[in-house]
């Protein structure tokens, strides 16, 4: 019952970081989007393209492109921008910005284990993984 | 869901399944365990890897598995640009940024064999999957926020060809990442999402260790799928990892 408790407060927290990260979590789009290149209309509302800030990779200059429609992240896709004549092409693999906000709204109750860096035999004693395998065990 | 904890190689491994593993298979899980932590282990004087370090066995006298496992290592450099190295910074060869995914790809072999089929194994953080927890779910990892290891920055789904999730990082251990050059690196954790334990486990090391440069390299050449946590605490995310993200929860609709 312990350990329920304690899995109970953890996600009881991370209700209360949404709602920390979201005033933070707008400020940062506006931040790295320059333009708004277009908004086109749907059935369901409004939705706006915003391209973002060009950033130097292996591909070349390369932008991010994101879609929000009721205010709502729908879209990203990441363009590399050719030298000749400015076209540019989609890069189909890039590992583009999300928000933090938008990684902890869409996550699951359902966890079933735990994911993260390399832990020792004595860090697993107080890992999440540890929490989650005591409430296994019942 | 049933739950079989055990130590090993230095750290605990958290088997799950749909339902109860018979003890003789789970047995069979912990010697293939042992087996690799007795060969490579630079903890253990005795193992075959540190007598190699020590010089009191020459490379060209060793078994050859483990020279096969040495020869798999050094393939891995090269194919992602030097940032995966199984060297360490004195020379030694030290095999454990492949050996505990070699070591859960076997487990699910003799788990498979065993006739066991929905399992998530858990290996001081690393996720190997098989089928699923219940007919009509995947297996749902929870991924550590490394600013703060009680909590979690996100969940992915692990499903289909998408097998295994690994994660490195400075967080914790993070010193059994050799990086080259003098310079920190961008990322304090990044988790790899592949069809392979091992994959996913060397890139995510190689990304932690080579930065952006390695990023843009793996997530072109290989069929991965890659969350990475830089310095400041802001996330990016391939496509695929984004669907992952959004596979795990019903919250996002």
């Amino acid at each position: 019952m312990r350990t329920r408790a304690a899995l109970g407060s953890l996600f009881g927290s991370i209700a209360v970081l949404v709602i920390g990260w979201q005033a933070g979590a707008a400020a940062a789009h506006n931040a790295g989007a320059t333009t708004s290149t277009s908004s086109s209309s749907t059935s369901s509302g409004s939705s706006k393209t915003f391209t973002g800030t060009t950033a130097q990779t292996q591909f070349g200059p390369v932008q991010v492109k994101i879609t929000v429609a009721g205010g709502k992240l729908t879209d990203v896709v990441a363009v590399q921008l050719t030298n000749d004549g400015g076209r540019s092409v989609q890069i189909s693999n890039y590992a583009a910005p999300i928000l933090r906000k938008e990684a902890l709204a869409a996550q699951s109750a359902s966890i079933t284990t735990v994911g993260g860096a390399t832990y020792t035999s004595d860090g697993y004693r107080t890992s999440l993984q540890s929490a989650l395998d005591q409430a296994g065990l019942k | 869901m049933p739950v079989r904890v055990f130590e090993t190689m230095g750290t605990t491994v958290s088997l799950r399944s749909r339902l109860a593993v018979a003890d003789d298979a789970i047995a069979a899980v912990v010697a293939v365990f042992a087996a690799h932590d007795h060969r490579y282990s630079l903890y253990r004087p005795q193992s075959e890897l540190s007598s190699i370090a020590s010089g009191r066995l020459a490379l060209i006298d060793a078994s050859d598995e483990l020279r096969i496992t040495y020869a798999a290592a050094l393939e891995w450099r090269n194919r992602t640009g030097g940032a995966f190295t199984p060297h360490r910074p004195d020379g030694v060869i030290d095999l454990s940024g492949t050996v505990k995914a070699a070591a859960m790809r076997d487990a699910g072999e003799v788990l498979a064999l065993a006739g066991v089929d929905d399992w998530c194994l858990n290996v001081g953080g690393d996720v190997l999957v098989s089928g699923r927890p219940d007919p009509g779910h995947p297996w749902v990892v929870g991924i550590v926020d490394p600013a703060d290891r009680r909590m979690l920055l996100t969940s992915v789904s692990v499903s289909g060809p998408r097998t295994a999730c690994a994660t490195s990082g400075s967080a914790e251990r993070g010193d059994h990442i050799w990086t080259r050059g003098a310079t920190p690196s961008p990322f304090v954790q990044v988790t790899v999402v592949a069809n392979d334990i091992e994959v996913a486990d060397v890139l995510a090391t190689a990304v932690i260790a080579g930065g952006e440069t390695t990023l843009d390299l793996v997530t072109r050449s290989f069929d991965i799928d890659v969350l990475t946590v830089d310095r400041v605490g802001e996330l990016r995310a391939t496509p695929g990892l984004r669907e992952a993200i959004e596979g795990s929860g019903a919250l996002a609709a």
